[in-house]
């Protein structure tokens, strides 16, 4: 999870529950990341120049991350038990290969989606030979979205 | 001006230090030479009653400001800021503090967050002067509102601010509410109460003075506490709204032997500033308040006044075009004989920058001024003036770290 231009990016992340994950920091600035979300709390300052241990993410759940540097920051790891994840890509797609047969539970999650979350999740069967997709429409759409500003060296005047 | 050229060849010996290093300690400094064409009265800075910083007897190549911001991190969650200034015209100290604070920000625990800054500041008004240094990022000389906040207040004192962090919930934006005390704010309302609203980049520093006659700023008279509250709040990461209520409480029967009155002063300000998307940023503000001197005998001097702009900017790739309309008023209810020092103004100003890479950039900004201010008819001049002023600057920006 890197920091560029005042912004997390990618700005969500999804790993895998006990992942370790690095905070390298790419910015022109020094930052201070933390979380106090109930799936991990860590205090993480990333001053430049400094090599910094991983953190690693052990329980399940969204993992809201902030610098106390600069409040405009937000970031998103998403920890999960699932054993086949992934980001959809700009088209909204996202491919999962050589999965074995067998019933699974899709559940999908972005910090913009205004749909209850209830109606994202479905029991889908694989039956082990091509491809096979699923299709979910928002009835919502997508929050309006800020669309990350990268920020000059702004102090908080 | 052999000044500027050795500090410019200091800063330009300092840039290269930037890469690699820990951030314990960083500075930042500027150098921003004008030229600059002014028509119209003297200004306020050499004894008239012309409210730009420049006038027709000070144009041509002009420092505009030359700055360095050392911030030391003395811990995790504390530290050290200080803005060292030099502006190259009649102030007393040729170099000087314009502020000087330590910051206090424990990592956030949970929702709500505290913050705490000590020592001399800015207090969270502007909505244009966001850059390091308060340095507007929209245009070279910030609005009448603006303008004034820089020229008589600092927040020598203490401020808290509880900040409720939206992002854990949901929502991408936050709240906070901030209180401060600070005492050394008597004067504040003098200079206004004087020569009226300027448009000026040139605010002031701690133990300096400003324009002529030379007037000075942060002292107390009365040992009264003044205070602000105020709030903020910022919505999706493109508005921000700010509001805050202003008081020195100073005693305006209180003065110094040596000459300095208490003012007493209080404002109510209020600002919005939009970002829809990547390339526009609107900005509206406005400031409301009064200010007394003297005893309640019916020689008080009192004073109402009232500013408010409104900005449009435009930003592309490494350009930026910003257009402001600025009106300010100030009216004299009582006190002193002679002509009302009341002042009726407006300004419009266009500015664009170009960065050029990381350290350098420039700017050019027009700007014309139309004020009335009856006190203009003791130096024999017609009561209603009008100002130009263009400037063409190229600003160097260097960073360093160790």
């Amino acid at each position: 999870m890197d920091q560029r231009n005042r912004l997390f990016v990618p700005r969500l992340l999804v790993v895998a529950v006990g992942s370790s994950v690095q905070f390298p920091n790419n910015d022109s600035v020094s930052h201070q990341v933390y979380s106090f979300s109930p799936a991990k709390h860590f205090q993480l300052p990333l001053y430049k120049g400094e090599i910094h241990p991983p953190v690693v993410f052990d329980q399940p759940g969204l993992v809201v991350l902030g610098c106390n540097i600069h409040d405009s920051m937000v970031g998103y790891i998403y920890v999960t038990p699932a054993p086949y994840f992934g980001s959809t890509d700009a088209h909204g797609a996202l491919i999962l290969k050589d999965l074995p047969k067998g019933d699974y539970q899709i559940v999908i999650w972005s910090p913009y989606i205004a749909d209850a979350p209830a109606t994202l999740t479905r029991l889908v069967r694989v039956e082990g030979t091509g491809s096979q997709a699923e299709r979910f429409q928002l009835k919502l759409g997508l929050r309006d979205e800020p669309e990350p500003k990268p920020r000059r060296e702004n102090w908080d005047y | 001006m052999r000044l500027w050229l050795a500090l410019l060849m200091a800063l330009a010996a300092f840039a290269p230090l930037g890469a690699g290093a820990q951030d314990r300690l960083t500075l930042d400094g500027d150098l921003d030479v004008r030229w600059v064409h002014a028509t119209g009265e003297p200004s306020f800075m050499n004894g008239g009653m012309g409210i730009l910083r420049f006038d027709p007897a000070h144009e041509g190549l002009e420092l505009g400001r030359a700055f360095l911001a050392p911030t030391w991190r003395i811990g995790d969650i504390v530290s050290l800021h200080a803005v060292l200034d030099t502006y190259g015209d009649h102030n007393r100290n040729p170099v000087d503090l314009s502020e000087l604070y330590l910051s206090v920000r424990p990592f956030p625990t949970g929702p709500v967050s505290f913050r705490a800054r000590v020592g001399a500041f800015y207090m969270p008004v502007s909505l244009e002067n966001r850059g390091i240094g308060w340095t507007d990022v929209y245009s070279i000389t910030p609005s009448a509102v603006n303008s004034w906040i820089g020229e008589e207040f600092r927040t020598i004192g203490a401020e808290m601010e509880a900040r409720w962090l939206g992002a854990s919930s949901g929502y991408l934006g936050d709240f906070a509410l901030i209180g401060a005390a600070y005492g050394w704010n008597d004067p504040a309302g003098a200079l206004l109460a004087e020569r009226g609203f300027t448009l000026s980049d040139r605010p002031s520093t701690l133990f300096g003075y400003l324009g002529s006659p030379p007037i000075g700023f942060y002292h107390e008279i009365d040992r009264r506490p003044g205070y602000y509250g105020g709030l903020t709040w910022r919505h999706h990461d493109r508005l921000e709204i700010r509001a805050l209520r202003y008081d020195n409480r100073a005693d305006p029967t209180a003065s110094t032997q040596s000459g300095f009155y208490a003012w007493r002063t209080r404002f109510s300000s209020f600002g919005a500033r939009l970002e829809p998307d990547a390339h526009w940023t609107f900005i509206a503000q406005s400031l409301d308040g009064d200010t007394a001197v003297g005893g309640d005998d019916g020689a008080q001097f009192y004073m109402r006044f009232r500013a408010a702009f409104a900005l449009a900017s435009y930003e592309w790739g490494r350009q930026r075009l910003t257009g402001r309309y600025d009106e300010f008023h100030t009216h004299q209810l009582s006190g002193f004989f002679g002509p009302p020092r009341s002042q009726d103004g407006h300004a419009w100003t266009i500015a664009w920058t170009y960065d050029l890479g990381e350290h350098w950039q420039f700017l050019s900004e027009w700007l014309r001024a139309v004020s009335n201010f009856p006190p203009r008819l003791a130096l024999d001049e017609p009561l209603m003036q009008t100002q130009t002023q263009l400037q063409l600057g190229a600003r160097y920006h260097f960073k360093a770290g160790w």
